[in-house]
């Protein structure tokens, strides 16, 4: 109850105390839940009093008194390395200007950030950081946005005494996706402790030394991580720049939506920057429970698929069997008409994993309006036991920030690093910082972190969950276990087995951990499911069948494919004569076979509601119109009902989410985890169904970055995450 | 007039002082990215020998646990012994003997400059020409060097016997000039030294190293110029009643 | 009623300074000389924008526009109306307007007519 209440009170504080409070050492988050005002530390800034939490830096101190100190090496979720010295602030009885960053406070201590020594000291690093700096800020990316132009103009001195020759550095080949200018690297090391840090893969670093230092790979290679287009944020100056975005716009010209991203199930927070029309890039936006400042590669770069093989205009399929293109009072009077002459019973949706709750709920609406039951996700989970019943059945219950507070995780037929890059970079944060112990029952894979191999076999489930396996004792003795499946595991015919252990291993680990903690009541979960799509938890929290095993059990006539590529069902697994009806963006796997095709609109241009796997409702914003005819998909199915007859009570946005939240409140409670419970309950009606596992291996089907870029329509339809394959798969080619 | 005009010019040569760099680039010359040559490329052959396979358990069990990664000079010290040279591969061997990503051996290894990242021959000969020992004659050492082997500063011999390297400083002024040759030093050279030095190595002996002088270390030629008293006993100055 | 006009109410007894006219009678003469400048006016209009229109349905139009505020009674407030009228009439004889302004008068025909409920917007509107 007090981590709850104490937690809130985080919450509330203004946004620039989290990075103070949100440390990355192991203190830091226990203190994070007993915070009390004692065990402060009174410093002065500029003779004015300020209360920090003993260890805080003095730039920190600093910060919380309102006073920005510039910097360039420092950054709140990297490790300190003071090599920039741009933070240097005068300390009263210091011989010397300090690093301020490095530089933990003392009682009493007074720091005169706006003196005269330490402004000459900024002056005087910035005029050495300037020294070997190329002044080809008008043909640089980072212009407009670059910390080194910023600070120079802030507290650099306006002319040079250098005379010198300028250091020139060769450029590296470091991937398809960033553009490397070493010449403008100023050696802050931001990203090779970013790369060492926080994506796990040391492929960067520093060679040479003295003025021949340099940031690199020394062999020529590619950065192989998931994560890595992050350096292009943190780089201070124009080093490291975006490759695809080269030369495209200035930061001042394009418009900015803050929005959502739907290519995992994470719901990263993100920046679109458009320019007429045009989605010119996306950057992370802050979001401390879900992606932190980080989103992964396929977030940022995969939004090229969104501009190629677009369905822009509605389409029939005429007598030669040719998709030809019409109108909408063309293709939706069709539609209409066969919705109206065709038996409630033989008419099914299938939806597939970038629908939005607007559009799910449209389509459920219209087809229950028929009479039809065939309501299905693309993506597979359970229906015996309690199924999709209970909400805590196919959330991810211990929330992507409680990670941090877990002390040991099991995973199970999944690979987090590229199914979930964000919860895995929260994994190998808490695995640093908090002594974090991970197991792993699935395919081997390279975590990024150390884990425990427990073979990938059913009968290790079936062991651990009779407390016979050597794990057991471990899950045992723990105090905040995690266990996390893979919603890959679904996809096998013991489904059901493979939750119904989980869920006994989980349910058994919440008993002990109850005791082990001693506080008895205290809400920790320890049941998780990691989803793969953005769709998915939406759908079942409206109701929608999980698989299309009922598509295929009755044959359909009348089959609606909302977005659904991931080609789980075929034109060979349905009747000759029945009509498929494709509303979505991409022509991607399932349109090509589709009779009527309907343009609807991608996540970018459509205000949507989507609910990422931990249970949290997020919206995105339109933030270009969709192309050539297309619609809002929710509008198309509000519109098909109104020319079939049968008007869908609801015709704004407004209409459709309050229709929204009678089927599922959570749906409109945006931004907050609306957390599930029932877990004894969903473990014994899986026992009284007495669910079997076969001895089929427990598989992840993405194993090797190769296999992480292109999953979905969007970015099998990117030609940037083509390049990143291709190089994953064959190394580098010098491009240019 | 002419001599004039000549003056005018330098004058305004000098006022157009921002368009003239009065110092060369700092640079040590170095190249510190890897480009694969035949010789030197991840697919080089490089493996341990037994021995220093045990050289290495030793050199590891000096570092405490979690702390072996600080071992990480000397095993390349052993690889370098070993190959003559650090190749890549070599490099990538000792990443994975210390189990550290292999950027962090490459860092290591290109931040100090006795770690040879390109091939050196047999003898690798380091010239001090830094100013005590150029002011001793140092350039006649290494004019003796290119006209004896035939080779440039920064070259090797075609037998791959001798590198020729000049160094900066190598502490020892008070001998100079002075060249070290792998492990050894040797001082108080004369061009006849160096030949003489060149012609056994060339013959498979083991000059000795040191200074040519005659001298045993670095105490004056003309024999000691202070401190020349017998040494007084213990228990000078001091008090007698103590 | 115009803001003027609420003034006036609340100030009821107070006397009020003029803007042009001291009386009805002397407001109403100029309305009339207003409209008269520009009935007059008509033709040389028509003629310097090359206006497709006739002279008739351009009185008309004028005619309308007056019609519009016959219901202010407020003399402060039909003299800043006449005021307007002026400068407005000021601005098209001497060109300061464009064609487009003018034709803007006669635009209510060739307006399309956007369409109000879900489906006509969803034919016709990408939002």
């Amino acid at each position: 109850m007090l981590r709850i209440a104490t937690q809130k009170c985080c919450d509330q504080l203004p946004s620039r105390f989290l990075p103070f409070l949100s440390t990355k050492s192991g203190a830091a988050v226990a203190t994070r839940r007993h915070q009390s005002t004692d065990d402060k530390v009174e410093v002065f800034v500029n003779d004015k009093p300020v209360y920090v939490k003993p260890g805080s830096t003095v730039l920190q101190a600093c910060e919380i008194a309102g006073i920005q100190i510039p910097r360039f090496c420092y950054h709140d979720r990297l490790s300190v390395a003071g090599n920039c010295r741009m933070c240097l602030v005068e300390i009263e009885k210091s011989p010397k200007p300090q690093a301020s960053c490095a530089m933990p406070v003392m009682k009493g201590m007074r720091i005169k950030p706006d003196s005269d020594v330490s402004k000459k000291a900024r002056e005087g690093v910035m005029e050495f950081l300037l020294a070997n700096h190329p002044l080809d800020c008008p043909i640089c990316d980072q212009g407009g946005e670059c910390d080194l132009q910023d600070q120079s103009m802030m507290f650099g001195s306006d002319r040079s005494r250098f005379l010198e020759h300028k250091r020139a550095v060769e450029d590296k080949n470091i991937g398809p996706l960033i553009k490397t200018i070493m010449t403008r690297c100023i050696q802050c090391t931001r990203c090779v402790r970013f790369a060492d840090e926080v994506a796990g893969v040391s492929d960067l670093g520093t060679t040479g030394r003295g003025n021949d230092m340099q940031i690199g790979t020394y062999v020529e290679k590619m950065f192989k991580s998931e994560m890595s287009g992050n350096v292009i944020d943190i780089c201070p100056v124009g080093a490291l720049t975006s490759k695809p975005y080269a030369f495209t716009a200035r930061p001042w010209e394009t418009r900015k939506t803050e929005t959502v991203d739907v290519m995992d199930a994470v719901g990263s927070n993100i920046v679109v920057s458009t320019r007429a029309g045009d989605v010119l890039r996306i950057i992370p936006r802050l979001h401390e429970d879900i992606n932190e400042e980080w989103i992964s590669d396929k977030t940022r770069f995969a939004y090229d698929g969104l501009k190629r093989q677009r369905l822009t205009q509605p389409m029939l399929r005429n007598k030669q069997g040719q998709l030809v293109t019409c109108l909408w009072e063309d293709a939706l009077p069709f539609v209409a008409e066969k919705l109206s002459t065709t038996e409630g019973s033989k008419v099914a949706g299938i939806v597939g994993g970038f629908a939005d709750a607007e559009s799910l709920i449209c389509l459920k609406d219209l087809l229950n309006h028929v009479d039809s039951e065939g309501l299905c996700t693309e993506e597979l989970f359970i229906t015996d036991g309690a199924g999709t019943d209970l909400r805590s059945n196919y959330l991810l219950n211990t929330t992507i920030a409680g990670v941090e507070e877990a002390d040991l995780v099991l995973l199970i037929g999944t690979n987090p690093r590229f199914e979930a890059p964000l919860f895995n970079a929260r994994l190998r944060k808490s695995w640093i910082h908090n002594e974090l112990e991970v197991a792993l029952v699935g395919s081997k894979v390279d975590l990024t972190y150390s884990y425990e191999h427990l073979g990938d076999s059913t009968t290790t489930l079936k062991q651990i969950a009779d407390g016979t396996h050597p794990f057991s004792k471990r899950l045992k003795d723990a105090k905040n276990p995690m266990v996390v499946v893979g919603s890959e595991v679904f996809s096998r015919e013991d489904a059901f087995g493979v939750h119904a252990a989980v869920s006994a291993i989980a349910q058994n680990a919440t008993v002990t951990s109850q005791t082990n903690r001693g506080d008895g009541g205290a809400d920790w979960k320890v049941l998780n499911i990691l989803h793969k799509v953005a769709s998915q938890v939406a759908a079942l929290d409206l109701g929608y069948k999980p698989g299309v095993d009922h598509i295929r059990k009755n044959p359909p006539s009348l089959l609606f494919i909302l977005g659904a590529d991931g080609g789980a069902v075929t034109r060979e697994d349905l009747p000759k004569d029945c009509c498929v009806v494709y509303i979505g963006s991409h022509g991607d796997v399932s349109a090509p076979f589709a009779d009527v095709i309907l343009p609807g609109a991608a996540y970018t241009e459509k205000p949507g509601t989507y609910v990422n796997t931990e249970g949290r409702a997020q919206q995105t914003q339109a933030a270009v119109s969709p192309p050539g005819s297309a619609r809002e998909d929710w509008k198309i199915i509000r519109a098909l009902s109104e020319i079939s007859g049968m008007t869908l009570p609801y015709d704004d946005l407004e209409g459709v989410r309050s229709r929204m939240s009678e089927v599922s409140p959570n749906l409109t409670r945006y931004d907050a985890v609306e957390s599930a419970n029932y877990f004894k309950q969903a473990a014994e009606l899986a026992k009284l169904a007495k669910p079997q596992l076969v001895s089929k291996p427990l598989q992840s089907s993405q194993l090797s970055l190769a296999d992480f870029y292109m999953t979905d329509s969007i970015s099998r339809a990117s030609k940037t995450m083509a390049k990143c394959v291709k190089a994953a798969n064959e190394g580098l080619t010098p491009d240019l | 007039m002419l001599a004039s005009a000549k003056q005018m010019l330098s004058v305004l040569v000098r006022q157009n002082v921002r368009s003239i760099h009065k110092s060369a680039a700092v640079s040590s010359g170095a190249i510190f990215n890897h480009t694969d040559t035949p010789e030197n490329n991840a697919n080089t052959p490089f493996d341990f020998t037994p021995e220093n396979y045990k050289r290495i358990d030793a050199i590891m069990a000096n570092y405490p646990e979690g702390h072996k990664v600080a071992a990480v000079m000397p095993i390349l010290d052993v690889a370098q012994r070993q190959h003559g040279w650090l190749p890549i591969s070599a490099m990538n061997k000792v990443a994975s003997v210390l189990e550290v990503p292999p950027m962090r051996v490459y860092e290591v290894a290109t931040f100090y400059t006795m770690y040879n990242r390109n091939p050196v021959g047999k003898y690798h000969l380091q010239l001090c020409t830094t100013t005590p020992c150029m002011l001793c004659g140092s350039d006649a050492i290494l004019k003796t060097i290119q006209d004896k082997l035939g080779i440039k500063v920064g070259e090797t011999t075609k037998d791959k016997m001798f590198t020729l390297m000049e160094v900066e400083c190598l502490g020892a002024c008070v001998n100079a000039p002075m060249i070290q040759i792998n492990d050894f030093y040797y001082e108080d050279l004369k061009p006849s030294d160096m030949e003489e030095i060149l012609d056994d190595l060339k013959a498979g002996r083991t000059p000795r190293a040191g200074p040519r002088s005659g001298r045993f270390a670095c105490e004056p030629l003309g024999g000691l110029t202070s401190l020349t008293e017998t040494p007084t006993g213990p228990g000078f100055g001091v008090r007698d009643d103590l | 009623m115009s803001t003027a006009g609420r003034i006036s109410q609340v100030m009821k007894g107070v006397p009020m300074k003029p803007v042009m006219s001291a009386n009805p009678v002397e407001a109403r003469r100029r309305v009339l000389t207003l409209y008269k400048q520009w009935y007059r006016a008509t033709p040389k209009i028509i003629e310097k924008f090359q206006l497709p229109y006739t002279v008739e349905k351009v009185h008309n139009r004028i005619r309308e526009e007056f019609m519009k505020n016959s219901h202010v009674r407020d003399v402060r407030a039909i003299d800043l109306l006449v005021i307007k009228g002026q400068m407005d009439l000021q601005e098209t004889i001497k060109m300061w307007k464009q064609p487009c302004h003018i034709k803007s008068y006669f635009h209510q025909e060739t307006a399309v007519e956007v369409p109000t409920d879900f489906l006509g917007k969803f034919f016709t509107q990408k939002h």
